[in-house]
């Protein structure tokens, strides 16, 4: 199958509402061509109807989408979903039921579809052999192929994916996670994709767009997103965090944990923003550590969460390997081994 | 294989809408037995075919032009008629009861008849204004059961009725134009208070009430009931049908207006453009070939002057009492029915 | 404003003007009684409404409500055992349980006076003297249940058949016992269907005039003639009818609310197991008695009777083979146009309802039910008011009174295709306009397909109920056209039996076909 190259997206002040509720509430973003990017959000977030405004199956209240150099919506402008160019896989898949797999596919293609390319499309997500096959017969798993497929088969500028991977089972999904990329990174299509699951997100996506209320709240790669949190609320949605107070002055941050590097521009009182996985423990630390009691601790095979009481009386948790192993009453020294991200207080 | 079956189906239901769009405009033309060619007037008929097609036939045989019959009862003839108003294809309206004939009058949908058709039947069979004109009367009587009832028992007026002795006995249709017609003229003889007496009477009496006359009939028959208040040829055909031993009897009740003569009629629409022809359809409903079809078809009584009824009519045409008072007036049925209403026979 | 009417997700131009069109025809008979009022309905009700028509509107619900509860009776068992259950022959008992629909009301209600009357065949044959009166409420409601439960078997077996066995599985697994199960589980799912089913039923009782002055039951339809005939006025006529249309509001409302508390059942991707059967073991000689006991009274006996005088009918020569196919023929012809014509504007209402809701496509889809609320009568008498005055042309034509078959039957289309629709998700027609196809060619490739059935069931039953139609053809039809409804009325007003037997017989065999298919398919749905 040709590598078409996709377009790059461009969102901008988007917004719907719907009766009093305002789904989308100026939405700004950008998908550079070729790219997977994934809009993360908790649910409600208005991530849905982004996605449904930008395939054209709702209308903007306002705000432009453009698609490389073709404007979607805009004052004035509505293209229709089917002028477009752009394939959608919806959660449920919504395949035709009265289609075997090959009509689904071929759909797309035209009233009568190239038959070469229809099996070029599912020799792709490796469906040859289930062509005529009525799609209720199919697994889950095939069901979500074919709706890949027939999205994909008539080169598309941009595809869609509406939580792609959650109607199916634990193992199936991070098979199926790998495969839908390496498909997605092979077609060079622009990939835009919503999920309400972060891992989901971090580990396909080139970049990542965290919705929040019907805004963006962050767009980054997912290192920057997880690692560097522009919010306090970002942090705390993408992962764990420990959150503890600090002082920040001339370009340095001073907390319980000791003294990190903070953004010129940052003074006064901060949140230090830790996760537990950065912050080490032993019985004997870096000079000036301070010591803490472990007050708990679960065990998850590959590593275990420790729970500390600083003598100071603070708590936080650290996530270590699974050895050595801790107990409750172990006396310990505490420091910071990882990123840590300094926000000013009142931010977010 | 379930698909196949709807398209199947489907399939079926075109080929029929394709054979229908050849059809329809053949299937419009089905009935007589000769096809004149020329299309006649348009008749709307109270009456069914078996009562006045063969009528009919004779009718278009002798002009040689096709006559169009809607049938349908006689009450939404009338209410159609009233609805189509100037624009009513019907050119001829033969009503089972004049009763809608003078709803019509009332409301100058009728035209006026030309004397020469007026002067065929007697002035107390016909609207005095000469908007329609009386074609055939039936007899009002008492049927009887023959298995239940001697006949020396039998009452000497319908009034009589509402003796205990016939409690639960007695069959009516409250709800058929011949006996709101009869309520009226006994509103006529005898006044409101008796006759509302006489509903209430019959009512707290148990009389069974009937959908339409047929089902009187049948109802005798089957022993259902003793004796029942209908029309006379309703029994008299069966009779013809079945022989002698048909199990109902008929009585004239000399007294009471039962055996009043109640009219079937017609009349020609003020709205035809074919009045002419229309007029030439009531003479030869009135003709005497036609009047003793009639008679001797439907055991019904001629009305026009001159014609000898069958002699399964036992009792002369003039012995029996016609319709007093003046019958044109519409609000009279209206009274009728309000009365049946108040007295619960409604 | 307008955008307040068109709701949020705006019609293609095309599908709205069908749709108004469609809302505006069907409204027509209702609208000529509101000429005839002279617009002033509280003052036609104060004159109509008198404590005798109080009382007999008090009559006429309570025959429906018994009605609706009867059929429903019957309906929900049979259902069940025909669908969830191994007793032997079920798709045989589904099929026959439901063609008592083909047999016309009024000739149902004949056949039973004629069988269990007073002096009957029955009381023939059990040699007694007298047998307890059929007529008045127990003959009409003995009637109109007998004849159409099977609206409210057809939907719910449906129903039945689609619900996700692992529902009914999981409560077993909670220690449930099947009978709670079906209470708690099971009958709550089946509420969309028995409402839509019985919702027919009561408007079918509310309208019907037939079985009602067989039986000498006062109803309503009854008190509408006795205006009609007492004074051919037809203010007062007018104006009891307008009631009607008032209660058929109120049901309507009502269904509506008992519908939208329940979210239609859609299942989730992934292949639903079929429903394992719950084996009846030694309940299932009652089941079957009970299933038999239904088909031979609302079934076996009226047509056995039929045939009996049909017989005897034709050995009289009473009907000619030529004139049978003739009548057959223009039956079969208005029906199947009223069932196309129903089909597409009952497509054309429930894709406005069900796709694009708004205040006016609701309003479009309630209008669509007007006409059948309506005595026959009036139906045809508002048409001819109408059509005399703004349409001459179409006058007494065969399109005129498949326009007035049409009207009168539309929800009978709506329902099935509605259900339908429900069971597409919307999601599949935007995948398929993502595919780069417009909203047209979607329609035809994606939704009109998946619909289909429902189409097909709901053209069925306009069919079914068009070729039984009386008042309405007698008026309209072509003057001299005949049908084998006609042809019935003809023969019974006359007492002639047996003669009227012969196209009663052929109605009932040319309605039995279509009926079977529905049965079979399984796909007639609330």
């Amino acid at each position: 199958m040709s590598a078409a190259v996709g377009e790059a997206l461009a969102v901008r002040g988007l917004r719907k509402s719907f009766g009093t509720v305002e789904a989308v509430a100026g939405a700004d973003f950008d998908v550079p061509a070729g790219t997977i990017c994934a809009l993360l959000g908790p649910s409600g977030c208005g991530k849905t109807t982004t996605l449904r405004l930008i395939a054209g199956l709702e209308r903007a209240d306002a705000g432009t989408i453009a698609l490389g150099e073709r404007e979607l919506n805009g004052p004035g402008t509505f293209v229709p979903p089917e002028r477009r160019r752009i394939g959608m896989v919806f959660q449920d898949y919504a395949l035709f039921p009265h289609m075997d797999v090959a009509g689904n596919v071929g759909y797309g293609l035209g009233r009568n579809p190239d038959p070469d390319r229809v099996r070029k499309t599912l020799a792709l997500v490796g469906l040859e052999a289930e062509a005529h096959r009525p799609v209720h017969e199919l697994s889950g798993g095939q069901q979500q192929r074919v709706a890949l497929a027939r999205a994909l088969a008539p080169t598309p500028d941009l595809i869609l994916l509406d939580e792609p991977f959650s109607n199916l089972d634990a193992s199936m999904r991070e098979r199926l996670r790998e495969e839908v990329r390496a498909i997605l990174a092979d077609s060079g299509v622009t990939a835009l994709f919503v999920t309400h699951d972060q891992e989901e997100a971090l580990s396909i996506a080139d970049r990542v767009a965290v919705m929040r209320d019907g805004r963006i709240e962050q767009v980054g790669t997912p290192e920057e997103i997880y690692s560097r949190p522009a919010t306090r609320w970002m942090a705390e949605f993408i992962g764990e965090i420990e959150v503890l107070p600090g002082e920040a002055r001339g370009g340095r941050a001073h907390c319980v944990l000791g003294t990190l590097p903070a953004d010129s521009g940052v003074e006064g009182p901060v949140d230090v923003l830790v996760r537990p996985e950065s912050v080490a423990i032993g019985l004997h630390g870096p000079q000036g550590s301070p010591t803490a009691t472990v007050v708990s601790r679960k065990f998850y095979g590959h590593d275990q969460l420790v729970e500390l009481e600083l003598s100071t009386g603070e708590r936080l948790r650290s996530r270590r390997l699974g050895f050595p192993q801790w107990h409750p009453g172990d006396r310990v020294q505490v420091w910071i081994e990882g990123p840590a991200d300094v926000l000013a207080r009142d931010a977010g | 294989m379930a698909l196949r079956h709807l398209f199947t189906a489907l399939g079926g239901i075109a080929a029929c809408l394709t054979l229908a769009a050849c059809g329809a405009s053949t299937s419009s033309s089905d009935g007589g037995p000769a096809e004149p060619e020329e299309e006649g007037i348009t008749l709307y008929s109270g009456r069914i075919a078996a009562a006045i097609g063969g009528a009919v036939d004779a009718y278009e045989a002798e002009v040689n032009k096709d006559v169009q019959v809607r049938f349908a009862d006689t009450a939404d003839l009338a209410a159609t008629i009233v609805e189509e108003g100037d624009a009513s294809p019907a050119d001829v309206f033969f009503a089972q009861e004049p009763g809608a004939l003078s709803a019509l009058a009332d409301r100058g949908l009728l035209a006026k008849l030309p004397d020469d058709i007026l002067r065929l039947v007697p002035a107390e069979y016909r609207d005095p204004q000469g908007r329609w004109v009386g074609v055939t009367g039936r007899a009002r009587v008492i049927g009887y059961s023959k298995e239940n009832v001697d006949p020396s028992e039998l009452p000497d007026s319908p009034l009589e009725l509402t003796d205990p002795e016939w409690r639960g006995r007695v069959g009516w249709g409250p709800q058929t134009g011949s006996l709101q017609e009869y309520v009226s003229a006994l509103r006529l003889e005898y006044g409101d208070e008796r006759t509302r007496e006489w509903l209430e009477g019959m009512v707290a009496n148990d009389a069974q009430a009937y959908p339409n006359n047929v089902a009187i009939r049948d109802a005798l028959a089957a022993g259902e009931i003793d004796v029942g208040l209908l029309n006379h040829y309703y029994i008299a055909q069966a009779v013809a049908a079945e022989g002698e031993d048909y199990p109902v009897g008929v009585h004239f009740p000399p007294e009471g207006l039962g055996s009043l003569v109640l009219i079937a009629g017609a009349a020609v629409l003020e709205s035809s453009d074919r009045k002419e022809e229309a007029f030439d359809f009531v003479r030869s409903l009135l003709s005497e070939e036609t009047q003793t079809f009639f008679t001797s078809s439907s055991k019904e009584y001629p009305l026009a002057k001159g014609v000898e009824p069958d002699p399964s009519l036992e009792v002369p045409l003039a012995e029996i009492p016609s319709p007093p008072g003046n019958r044109t007036d519409v609000s009279e049925l209206q009274d009728t029915i309000e009365l049946m209403q108040e007295a619960g026979a409604l | 404003m307008v955008g307040a009417l068109l709701g949020r997700q705006r019609p293609p131009t095309a599908l709205l003007v069908a749709g108004v069109i469609v809302g505006l025809g069907a409204v027509l008979p209702a609208a000529y009684l509101f000429v005839v009022v002279g617009g002033d309905l509280g003052a036609a009700l104060d004159e109509a409404l008198t404590t005798d028509t109080a009382l007999v509107v008090l009559r006429s619900l309570g025959l429906t409500a018994a009605v609706c509860l009867t059929a429903i009776a019957i309906a929900l068992p049979l259902a069940w055992l025909t669908s969830r259950t191994d007793l032997p022959g079920r798709r045989i008992w589904a099929t026959l349980a439901a063609l008592p629909l083909v047999i016309p009301s009024y000739v149902g209600a004949y056949l039973i006076v004629a069988a269990l009357g007073p002096s009957g065949m029955l009381q023939d044959a059990l040699g007694v003297e007298r047998l307890p009166s059929i007529y008045g409420f127990p003959g009409a409601w003995l009637a109109l249940s007998l004849f159409t439960f099977p609206l409210v078997l057809l939907p719910v077996r449906a129903t039945l058949q689609r619900l996700d066995p692992q529902l009914e599985e999981a409560a077993r697994s909670m220690g449930r016992t099947p009978a709670e199960t079906f209470r708690t589980v099971i009958l709550p799912q089946l509420g969309p269907a028995l409402a839509a089913g019985s919702l027919l039923v009561a408007l079918y009782v509310m309208s019907d005039f037939g079985a009602v002055s067989i039986m000498r039951f006062e109803s309503f339809t009854t008190e509408i003639y006795v205006q009609y005939r007492s004074s051919f006025d037809r203010t007062g006529a007018a104006s009891l009818a307008a009631v009607l249309v008032l209660l058929m509001l109120v049901l309507l409302w009502l269904n509506g609310r008992v519908r939208r508390r329940q979210a239609l059942y859609r299942s989730t991707p992934g292949t639903a197991r079929p429903a394992r059967p719950y084996a009846l073991g030694p309940w299932r000689w009652p089941a079957l008695a009970f299933c038999a006991a239904v088909v031979l009274v609302a079934l076996v006996l009226p047509v056995g009777v039929l045939i009996y005088w049909a017989s005897k009918g034709i050995s009289a020569g009473a009907m000619s083979s030529e004139l049978a196919g003739a009548l057959a023929f223009n039956s079969l012809m208005t029906g199947a146009f009223a069932a196309l014509a129903g089909g597409i504007a009952a497509l054309i209402v429930a894709v406005l309802a069900a796709r694009y809701s708004s205040p006016l496509s609701r309003w479009v889809e309630r209008a669509g039910h007007a006409g059948y609320a309506l005595p026959g009568v009036v139906v045809a008498l508002g048409l001819v008011y109408f059509a005399t005055r703004a349409a001459p042309g179409i006058y007494q034509t065969v399109g005129l009174l498949v326009f007035a078959l049409t009207v009168h039957y539309l929800p009978l289309a709506i329902g099935p295709i509605a259900t339908a629709l429900g069971q597409v998700s919307p999601r599949v027609e935007e995948a398929a306009r993502n595919l780069g196809r417009s909203q047209l060619t979607v329609f035809r490739t994606i939704t009109a397909p998946l619909v289909r059935g429902g189409v097909f069931a709901g053209a069925a039953l306009v069919f079914l109920h068009a070729i039984k139609e009386l008042p309405a053809t007698l008026i309209l039809a072509p003057t001299g056209f005949e049908t084998l409804a006609t042809e019935i009325w003809e023969q019974t007003t006359f007492g002639f039996y047996e003669a009227s037997a012969i196209p009663a017989l052929v109605l009932v065999a040319i309605a039995a076909p279509p009926l079977y298919l529905l049965s079979e398919r399984g796909t007639v749905t609330a």
